[in-house]
């Protein structure tokens, strides 16, 4: 027993020490390591993908999600609307929601039922996107809303997300990578461990960008985490503070 | 036996340290980590608020003029998992503070560490991708 604990214990700090090397070299990820295990399925046989998530979207800059050697391929017009932007207007300073794919740096949890899928996020804002599994169309007259209408359907062991009916009001991360109202999103999300959930989205917006184009972005499940109460709006003294133009850090 | 229990304590105390701590704003936007100031002072008031915890303290500099300043935190949720409690620190108590300046000069600042009255060190954890990499929590 006492062996064992010794061993777990240096396992531990050997694996903490790994991860503040990594914060040390400034990583974009700084998560805890993801537990291992297979990949949990409902029983119904779809893949369980409930649990407390760090990560799984931009928050700094788009472009970390982007396959080597590609790039983000923005309109000129929608590159313009970028380099203008200043770093005290993003959204998610001012307590608004981050829309997709941008993911906030805190806690959020996957909540799946047979008719809809909740994504619940803790912070910034403390709010949720409302997946429905029980549609198969998205309606005709949608007004723009900051998280869109999304449905969404299994293929195998990825829940396939499609959203449109997005404001152009969010940024896609600190940076201001912007967007039009012209967005479609479809994410793919795969729990490929126990601990690992990937999200493939394709971002497909004609008003801000030459093509379609993919990111990758990986969450990371927090096993002894619990969602907690933010309410931004109680006392956000950062805004008339913040300077110069938007930046990723 | 209690060595190996203060390991593992230890252990986990470090992998705390691991949670990333990126605010909901780009920190250099607000905060210049090349503007390093060091407070001591007075405690006046403590809010354990969202988005920031934050905490006001009275400086007195070597003319005898009391200036107060507002010293930002991370999250209380961020300080929480971290081991802080909205009890932490005391109206009136005499702590030190180091930290970055905010870029407009004004009296406010991101607390990175906080020496509290007892010579405890407990640190803030928000830091921005490029302010100094700092431990979250280290007990002296």
């Amino acid at each position: 027993m006492a062996k064992r604990l010794v061993m777990s214990s240096t396992l531990m700090v050997g694996v903490a020490l790994m991860s503040l090397s990594a914060q040390a070299q400034g990583g974009q990820q700084r998560v805890i390591p993801a537990p291992k295990g297979p990949t949990p399925h409902l029983s119904d046989g779809k893949p369980d993908l409930s649990g407390v998530w760090r990560g799984g979207g931009p928050v700094q800059d788009l472009a970390v999600g982007l396959a080597k050697g590609e790039t983000i391929p923005l309109l000129p017009e929608a590159e313009k609307l970028m380099k203008s932007r200043q770093s005290k207007d993003d959204p998610e300073a001012n307590c608004l929601p981050t829309g997709v794919p941008r993911i906030a740096p805190y806690p959020w949890r996957i909540l799946q039922t047979p008719t809809h899928v909740f994504f619940l996020f803790e912070g910034n804002i403390h709010s949720y996107r409302q997946i429905f599994l029980n549609q198969t169309k998205h309606p005709e007259d949608l007004d723009p809303t900051w998280y869109g209408h999304s449905i969404a359907h299994y293929e195998g062991d990825t829940l396939v997300i499609d959203t449109v009916g997005f404001n152009d009001r969010f940024w896609f991360d600190f940076r201001g990578h912007p967007h039009t109202t012209k967005l479609h999103t479809i994410e793919r999300w795969t729990r490929k461990d126990l601990g690992t959930l990937v999200n493939e989205v394709t971002i497909d917006d004609p008003g801000a960008y030459t093509r379609p184009f993919k990111l990758t972005f990986t969450a990371t499940l927090q096993p002894r985490d619990e969602l907690m109460e933010y309410i931004c709006q109680e006392n956000n003294q950062d805004v008339p503070h913040i300077q110069g133009p938007a930046r990723a850090q | 036996m209690k060595n190996k229990v203060a390991i593992l304590f230890a252990a986990i105390v470090l992998l705390a340290i691991a949670v990333p701590a990126i605010a909901h704003h780009a920190f250099a936007a607000e905060y210049d980590a090349d503007q390093p100031v060091k407070l001591k002072g007075k405690v006046t008031k403590f809010e354990w608020t969202n988005p920031h915890a934050r905490f006001y303290i009275d400086v007195v500099d070597e003319k005898g003029v009391v200036s107060n300043w507002n010293l930002e935190l991370a999250s209380p949720n961020v300080l929480r998992r971290n081991g802080w409690t909205s009890k932490i620190l005391q109206i009136g108590e005499e702590i030190t503070v180091e930290g970055s300046r905010a870029r407009d000069g004004s009296k406010m600042a991101n607390a990175r560490v906080v020496t509290l009255a007892n010579g405890q060190r407990v640190f803030s954890g928000l830091q921005g991708e490029d302010a100094p990499n700092q431990p979250l929590r280290q007990n002296q």
